[in-house]
């Protein structure tokens, strides 16, 4: 028992190194979505201190919208230009309806109401959209569907081109916000207002602003998010549920942090297809992947309440 | 003129404690009272039964019990489904491991074990605060789904991976099961969800339920006032637990008849903590109130498109029902944070002095 | 005040009342030494606490006050030195067993019960002397009713001589600063406490407030016997009300005597007049 625990896999790793980059490599393009998602949160959170549950909704509104259209008729890149315009107008309208009337609510009444946003677009989505799974316009977009196969160790290694496609268009995705966020006024803007509201006001851009372009680019996020993602597994309102995954990269990684959101996606990506594979099936009946990642970050806050990246914080009265 | 007060003044501190201290209330209580133990089960239709009175007890209980952790104590969780179905897994596997034992009290003591498992998950809650303490309860409630799929032994080894409800009776009459009237199974519900609710009445106007409010509040000041944050805390999950594993154990056995694993996922979670929020934090009233809406609107959507001769598919009426929830749930959370106990207590006020405003 | 506070003081409470003699040492401080990181907070810091005194702690800002009575009440630990508590030396040990051997506060930036009416608020005092468990409370009739209308009692007369009566059942969130103030002191008041810790009780209120606090604290001193600490930065309050000053600068004792004693001392001149060390 022990041994299949402790030995058994690790000796699995080593006897096919191959296979175990396999596994770190699918991790690894999970774990980039991941990060994206939280990082849509987190930008959210900073500016915010709202903790937007819709993120998951808003990738399938996001990806339905785009294959509705392509559907209807409307040639694929145009398509895509026109779901951006649906998730601005989606900002503008969270941010007028929902947001202002909030303003100064306790956290937990702003969380709610992004429950209530949630319910709102699945009902309106199945709606418009219907229920039943759709096919993500991979080819249509010029995403490359074939693979490319390496040979390390003598091994097969196999890397879909949709998923390196999908995880070079997450990265330059993150690294084009990075820049945003530390290069133009803008993106200070939003950075400071986490640390200070007022600091962020005398820079002269107003809160509405900033909230609309968070959501905005919560909005984009989940555009891609649905793209890649969907080419893997299909577009459906199942899609939802990588979202939650980005809960406990933001409880490893901290609320407010953006580069915690990156490394404990990335981490939780690898660490739960790992364990998956080496123990979740062959010990556990499988599956493990839905409750992986929650598990590990609750353990790791036991022992860092401040979170891997987080500082402590002595509380004082 | 209903509400009118003047003329009834409290002579001791016990009277000023008692639970209405306004005559009117207690009168309203007993029409409520009245119609929920007389007139509506001697007037209810099997679909009356089905679809309304028997779930929105359920679901008024399961609130209730979310409402003591997140409303008084002020741990936010989003994962009540779960602990719904540990009370259901568990009350099956006490009537099918003791075929023998009185159902009501299987019931009752299913709610030990959720409060046990509470108790568990609720341990993190001692260091993690807030938004990742809701993370981390849905640590729980995925996990235990996931077990409850995985373990075969929870369902008996069932082909399905569902759990069925025998027949069980009492004392010769049938309340669970295939052969058990709603008639029957109303009064059980009705019965037990009454019992908790003045349970829960009594813990939280008393200490109890100061020590939750003071943690939720402001915990550091309530830790240097004496209070004992460990202990509130999870006496909080382990009373909420209880009440919402019992209310998991109705869910099934009262009400569903059976269960897959599934049905305890997250959406059972968010439904219960919609009702807990629209009808009010940190109110018992509330649960009620919350549940009365959230149970029966998809039942007028259902019944207002025929009544006006419009053709909707009932998948549709669904869905929008679902967005209608969601609009909702916006809506009242813009005119009344605290719910709909609030707004009755505003009423309420108003009607106290009403007709001389002031 | 009126006279049923001390029999009330007196048929419930024998925390206050532990055998040590007045003028005796209460509390004992000795060269504490505590830091955030790299931040000296307070450095070898000792002075005593006799048993029904008024002791005032002042200094300028951010010399380190509220982090000693956060170090006295147990939210800190200190990383040098001992605190003797009734001749008890203190272990390190979670901050509400502080409160339960009889330490109570009240803090500078209120720490209320937002979310609770005054006469909640004040209960919440009481939770350590009240011991049904859950069970009974779930059952409400018998002993846990008669514990609630027992500490309820205790209560109203703290109430009534805080003289908050008209605001029992008013959400605290509501009520004007002076207000909260008192309400948090009452709330310090229904524990009985032996030590009561009062952080800045007059900061922000204006005179006719301050006249009611300070007569309050006296009262509760002369009639009740309560010792109390008090950080408070009005000068003509400290004088008028303490029988000996502590003086912090920097986290460090620059003075400690009677207010005479304190005013004349030129280290504590310098201090507040700010002449560079
Ligand atoms: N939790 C903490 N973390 C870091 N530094 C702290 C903390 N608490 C206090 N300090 C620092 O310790 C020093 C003393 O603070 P303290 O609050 O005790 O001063 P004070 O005398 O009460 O001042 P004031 O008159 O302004 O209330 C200050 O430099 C303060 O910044
Ligand atoms: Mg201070």
């Amino acid at each position: 028992m022990l041994s299949e625990i402790f030995v058994e896999p690790f000796a699995d790793m080593v006897a096919a190194p191959d296979f175990l980059m396999q596994v770190l490599w699918e991790g690894l393009v999970s774990g980039i979505l991941y990060a994206l998602i939280a990082l849509g949160f987190v930008l959210i959170y900073r500016s915010s201190r709202i903790f937007n549950f819709a993120q998951g909704i808003m990738v399938v509104f996001a990806a339905l919208t785009l294959v509705g259209l392509h559907e209807a008729g409307v040639p694929a890149w145009v398509s895509v230009v026109l779901t951006l315009g649906v998730m601005f107008v989606l900002a503008v309208v969270v941010e007028r309806v929902v947001l202002r009337p909030l303003v100064g609510q306790p956290d937990i009444i702003l969380f709610m109401a992004t429950i209530g946003i949630t319910l709102f677009l699945i009902g309106f989505g199945e709606i418009i959209f219907g229920g039943e799974n759709k096919v993500m316009i991979t080819q249509e977009l010029g995403i490359p569907t074939d693979s490319v196969v390496f040979e390390p160790f003598g091994g097969l290694l196999i890397l879909e081109q949709k998923d390196i496609t999908a995880a070079g268009i997450a990265a330059l995705l993150v690294i084009g916000l990075l820049l945003f966020l530390n290069k133009t006024r803008m993106g200070r803007a939003i950075r400071a207002l986490g640390d200070d509201h007022q600091a962020a006001m005398s820079v002269g851009i107003s809160l509405q602003t900033i909230w609309v372009l968070v959501w905005f680019i919560a909005g984009i996020i989940a555009l891609v998010t649905g793209i890649a993602w969907g080419a893997r597994a299909g577009v459906s309102f199942a899609l939802e549920v990588i979202a939650y995954k980005a809960l406990p990269v933001l409880m490893l990684g901290g609320l407010e942090s953006i580069s915690g959101a990156i490394v404990g996606g990335l981490m939780i990506g690898m660490l739960e297809k790992l364990f998956e594979i080496y123990w979740g099936q062959p010990l556990l009946g499988g599956n493990t992947e839905t409750w992986f990642a929650f598990m590990l970050a609750l353990v790791v806050l036991l022992f860092r309440p401040q979170g891997l990246f987080g500082e402590r914080i002595i509380e004082r009265v | 003129m209903f509400y009118r007060t003047a003329g009834q003044f409290k002579t001791s501190y016990s009277a000023d404690q008692a639970l209405f201290p306004v005559r009117q209330d207690a009168v309203l209580l007993i029409v409520i009272l009245a119609f929920a133990w007389i007139i509506f089960p001697l007037t209810a239709s099997e679909f009356t039964f089905q679809t309304l009175l028997i779930p929105i007890l359920i679901y008024s209980l399961a609130a209730l019990g979310l409402n003591i952790l997140t409303g008084y104590a002020g741990q936010l969780s989003l994962g009540t489904g779960a602990f719904m179905g540990v009370g259901a897994y568990a009350c099956y596997k006490m009537v099918t491991l003791m075929p023998w034992m009185n159902p009501i009290v299987a019931i009752l003591l299913s709610g030990v074990f959720s409060a046990g498992i509470g108790v568990v998950f609720g341990i993190p809650s001692l260091r993690i605060k807030g938004f990742y303490l809701a993370i981390a309860t849905l640590a729980a409630q995925f996990f235990l789904v996931w077990l409850f799929e995985k373990w075969a032994w929870l369902y008996n080894y069932n082909a399905s991976g569902a759990i069925q409800v025998p027949n069980l009776d009492m004392f010769g009459v049938y309340v669970a099961g295939p052969q058990a009237t709603s008639f029957t199974q109303y009064y059980v519900v009705l019965a037990i969800v009454s019992l908790l609710t003045w349970v829960c009445i009594n813990l939280t106007r008393g200490r109890p339920g100061r020590t939750w409010k003071a943690t939720r509040d402001m915990d550091i000041a309530a830790e240097l006032i004496g209070i004992d944050l460990m202990r509130s805390k999870l006496t909080a999950f382990a009373v909420s637990s209880y009440i919402v594993g019992v209310a998991g154990a109705l869910f099934v056995f009262m009400w569903r008849g059976a269960a897959e694993p599934n049905l305890f996922d997250i959406p059972l979670s968010f439904r219960i903590l919609f009702i807990a929020i629209i009808g009010g934090l940190g109110s018992v009233l509330g649960n009620y109130l919350g549940a009365i809406l959230i149970v029966g609107l998809p039942v007028v959507l259902g019944i207002v498109p025929e009544a006006l001769g419009l053709e909707i598919t009932s998948a549709t009426v669904e869905h929008l029902n679902v967005m209608i929830v969601g609009g909702l749930i916006i809506f009242f959370l813009i005119i009344e944070p605290h719910g709909l106990a609030q707004l009755w207590r505003l009423i309420r006020e108003k009607l106290i002095i009403w007709p001389f405003p002031h | 005040m009126n006279v049923h506070l001390q029999e009330d003081l007196s048929k419930h409470t024998l925390r206050a009342d532990d055998g040590i003699a007045k003028g005796a040492d209460l509390l004992k401080v000795e060269n504490i030494s505590l830091s955030f990181g790299g931040v000296k907070a307070i450095t070898d810091i000792s002075f005593d606490i006799k048993k029904g005194e008024i002791r005032a702690i002042i200094g300028p800002n951010g010399a380190g006050k509220t982090s000693m009575l956060n170090v006295i009440n147990g939210f800190y630990f200190p990383q040098q030195g001992t605190i003797t508590f009734r001749g008890e030396k203190r272990r390190r040990a979670r901050a509400s067993e502080t409160a339960r051997d009889g330490i109570a506060r009240t803090f500078q930036n209120i720490a209320l019960f937002k979310g609770m009416s005054t006469l909640d608020n004040i209960m919440t005092g009481r939770i350590t002397l009240q011991k049904r468990s859950l069970l009974w409370h779930a059952l409400w009739k018998g002993p846990a009713e008669r514990e609630e209308i027992e500490h309820r009692e205790a209560v109203e007369r703290i109430i009534d001589f805080l003289e908050i009566e008209h605001i029992r059942k008013t959400p605290v969130g509501r009520l004007p600063y002076g207000l909260q103030k008192r309400v948090e002191l009452g709330r310090a008041l229904a524990a009985d406490p032996a030590l009561l810790l009062l952080d800045e009780p007059m900061a922000g209120m204006n005179l006719e407030e301050k006249a009611d606090m300070s007569r309050f604290i006296l009262d509760v001193n002369q009639q009740y016997g309560t010792t109390i600490a008090l950080i408070e930065h009005d000068m003509g309050v400290v004088m008028d009300l303490s029988d000996r000053v502590v003086v912090l600068d920097y986290g460090k004792k620059i003075g400690d005597g009677t207010p005479d004693e304190v005013r004349n001392n030129p280290d504590v001149i310098d201090a507040y007049l700010g002449v560079p060390h």
